[in-house]
């Protein structure tokens, strides 16, 4: 059975090893267009959209937000499918938030449990860790290489920074490609900032490994990078090396419409990395851009060459 | 001194207080004439609006508009200031439950530009530092921060984040980054608790997985570990009882009041000092004494005029529960204009004003307190509270009135309106209330007028006609 996932802060690896399939959200293919109810956000809307569907699969939303949080009500009050809200902290620095963090894995097994997946042993979450652990050091490995032949292009460098890209909704990075810029970064949703470090057990060589589930849990909670985490220095301090080394000159700042979080940090990026911010904005659940952002995009491009 | 309920303009108030010192009146020292808000603090707004003819509304009024003044001579008495964001009603308790301390919500800039009349520029200051119309009116207290004219600089400053709204948690973000030093503390979203786990009643009559409420717990000792510090006294159990006594005896003079005037047969006090008297649960409005003062006064004014069948809305009008706070205080005038009559309220911190446990330990007792915060959890458990209330208080008609802006504003609408109109048959109405209501005054009065047409009309079909 498939399991929707709409945030890179749960883990797949736990899913997995009860014997399901985690999905996100970002891969299923596009949905009908609709209007957006004012002041919703899209991705939101587009999730409690898909919870309507027939064919919907159980889903995980996350409380990072409130939209989030009330599409994921309106999905479990509204709709048959099975609604799982995890809990995700939006601290990071106290015993209590790492608990919260850790419980709610916990709560998720038992989710999956009565969707008919098996608790698994240790060997089990073990090897699964173990396997993503392997796959996501492959991705860095194709991003990064990407990222050196998208540096040898001589288009402006530039950091693609906010929130999820929905199927439908235009490709960045092939529109700023288009208008003659180059993707340095890609720290949108999914992209770099998803993708977590190695884990520390399997590199340490140890006999024994240690508990799996609190270390995939730690692993998670001690890599979160996103715009939601107060203090939100992370998304800061993970940002700055990167814009610097991959010498980046500007940031496109994604943000679906209705989306606060995202939106707000469009003065702060600037004021913190002395960089020009061009916002693009989502109006729609899907489709493609205004040929008036069509404009800005190569405009700012062009002004950055 | 008493004379029957009215409601009077400004003008009229500042005639009735000169009857009323020649009278006698004996005033608390940030007394005096109304009128001089406008003159001092550019309190435009209140021009334009109606206010209850009773030294007690008076006194609340020129309690409410005194704030700074009374925050800036408690920072040169060297009392520490506190700036609790968003949890509404929590972190106060806490503060005030220690010695020189005062805890404010710098929050209470979303209604600067109300009161202002936007003469402050809150709102157009806070879009060039990057909060614009997008966000809801608390994007004025980034303004507010800047100018530092509307409150002082907290001492410490502490906010809630987690299950709060995308507004806030944005602009106080934004907020951080533009250098303040922010105390965040972890609230969980409020859930159901599940088959077999642990779980506990919280005030309101929710219940809540006693993990979370263990989280919260630990989260206000925590917090209760800084204010300590900045008192230099530690926060131990029997400050903090003593500290959740007071606020109780201000929330149950609270209690009282609403209680007295949702069921009189007419409306003793008008809408607008309802929600005024409201506010002053939240953080007693810098002076917890005197809010209990003020509150006592109203409470005494009100059981005289049910005593004495005097209603400033007569009982005619339409009884209606409102929900969510008015960005512009004209709004709750014009309810009364169009024939209504405020009868239940959900102000979006209905947990201030249930009782805290006093049978409980403090911060346990605390941490319950804040996880029934109705912002903390679904939309059905606001409803559902919404539901009993309207049947408790006889509630004829809804109003949901829209915060611009909001996050939570366009999901949560839809679902409190059905959830109402399913399970209690009301009319219900939901309309958009901007800080400066006046150009859309005719749109807000044409929608609350259909309102308590139908609402009339729903109340001659249920009465028994005439025998046969
Ligand atoms: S895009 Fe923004 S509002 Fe939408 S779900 Fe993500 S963080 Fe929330
Ligand atoms: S009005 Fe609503 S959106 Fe604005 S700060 Fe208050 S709870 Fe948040």
């Amino acid at each position: 059975m498939e399991i929707i996932v709409t945030s890179p802060w749960t883990p797949l690896e736990w899913i997995e090893a009860h014997g399901l399939e985690p999905r996100g959200v970002w891969g299923l293919p596009a949905c009908d267009r609709h209007a957006l109810a004012e002041g919703v956000c899209a991705f939101a809307q587009r999730l409690r959209a898909l919870a309507g569907t027939p064919s919907s699969q159980p889903m995980i939303f996350t409380t990072a937000c409130d939209q989030m949080r009330r599409a994921a009500d309106a999905a479990a009050e509204e709709t048959a499918t099975k609604v799982f809200l995890f809990n995700l902290p939006a601290t990071w620095k106290t015993p209590a938030a790492r608990r919260l963090y850790h419980q709610e894995v916990k709560r998720l097994g038992r989710f999956l449990e009565r969707l008919g997946g098996r608790a698994p042993d240790a060997a089990g979450l073990w090897s699964v860790m173990r396997d993503h652990d392997r796959r996501r050091q492959a991705e860095r490995a194709r991003a990064s290489l990407e990222k050196a032949g998208r540096t040898a292009s001589r288009g402006a460098p530039l950091a693609l920074v906010g929130g999820p890209a929905l199927p439908g909704q235009p490709n960045l990075c092939e529109l700023i490609e288009a208008a003659g810029g180059t993707v340095a970064l890609n720290a949108a949703e999914p992209g770099e900032r998803g993708l977590l470090p190695p884990l520390p057990g399997p590199q340490t060589g140890r006999a024994d490994p240690g508990d799996p589930f609190a270390i995939l849990c730690d692993h998670y909670f001690d890599h979160i990078i996103d715009v939601f985490q107060r203090p939100n220095s992370r998304l800061y301090e993970w940002l700055g090396p990167r814009l610097t080394e991959r010498r980046v000159r500007g940031l496109v700042l994604w943000v679906q419409v209705g989306c606060d979080l995202w939106r707000a940090e469009a003065m702060s990026l600037r004021e913190a990395f002395g960089l020009p911010v061009l916002v693009l904005e989502s109006t729609e659940t899907g489709g493609g851009f205004a040929a008036r952002d069509l404009n800005r995009l190569s405009a700012f491009i062009e002004s950055l060459r | 001194m008493t004379s029957p309920p009215r409601q009077l303009t400004l003008e009229e108030w500042d005639r009735r207080h000169a009857d009323l010192l020649t009278q006698g009146l004996r005033e608390p020292p940030y007394g005096g004439r109304l009128s001089r808000h406008v003159e001092t603090e550019g309190d435009l707004r209140l021009r334009h609006l109606r206010f209850d003819n009773s030294a007690a509304a008076l006194r609340l009024w020129n309690f409410l508009l005194t704030e700074n003044q009374r925050l800036r001579a408690a920072r040169q008495k060297g009392e520490r200031l506190v700036g609790a964001m968003k949890d509404l009603g929590t972190v106060p308790v806490m503060a005030y439950a220690l010695p020189g301390l005062r805890a404010f919500y710098p929050d209470g800039a979303w209604w600067t530009p109300c009161l202002m009349e936007c003469s402050d520029r809150l709102l157009q200051l806070a879009g060039t530092l990057g909060a614009d119309d997008s966000f809801c009116p608390v994007r004025a207290m980034l303004g507010a921060f800047h100018t530092q004219e509307h409150f002082p600089e907290p001492d410490l400053l502490i906010c809630s984040a987690g299950a709060v709204c995308d507004d806030f948690s944005a602009i106080a973000a934004r907020l951080e980054r533009m250098g303040r030093d922010i105390l965040w503390w972890e609230m969980p979203r409020r859930r159901q608790p599940e088959e077999d786990e642990p779980a506990c009643l919280l005030p309101g009559g929710l219940s809540a997985p006693q993990a979370q409420v263990d989280c919260a717990r630990e989260e206000l000792e925590r917090i209760a570990g800084a204010l300590g510090g900045l008192a230099g006294c530690h926060l131990d159990a029997p400050r903090l009882q003593a500290g959740i006594q007071a606020a109780n005896a201000v929330r149950g003079a609270l209690q009282a009041l609403r209680q007295t005037v949702f069921t009189a047969p007419g409306g003793p006090l008008p809408a607008l000092e309802m929600q005024i008297a409201e506010m002053l649960a939240i953080h007693f409005c810098s002076d917890r004494q005197e809010s209990l003062g003020a509150l006592s006064d109203l409470l005494a004014e009100v059981r005289r005029r049910v005593q004495a069948g005097q209603f400033a809305i007569g009982p005619e009008a339409v009884r209606v529960y409102w929900v969510n706070p008015v960005a512009d205080l004209r709004a709750m005038n014009v309810l009364e204009s169009c024939g209504g009559r405020l009868c239940g309220s959900d102000f979006m911190f209905t947990h201030a004003l249930d009782p805290i446990p006093e049978d409980l330990p403090g911060f346990e007792a605390l941490a319950r307190t804040a996880l029934a915060d109705p912002m903390t959890g679904p939309a059905l458990d606001r409803g559902q509270r919404l539901v009993t209330e309207c049947r408790q208080n006889r509630i004829e008609a809804v109003v949901i009135s829209r915060i611009p802006g909001a996050s939570h504003c366009a999901w949560e609408g839809a679902s409190l309106r059905e959830l109402v109109a399913s399970h209690t048959g009301l009319p219900v109405v939901e309309l958009e209330v901007p800080p400066v209501c006046d150009a859309l005054l005719p749109t807000v009065r044409t929608r609350l007028e259909a309102l308590m047409e139908t609402a009339r009309a729903r109340r001659a079909r249920s009465k028994p006609g005439p025998a046969a």
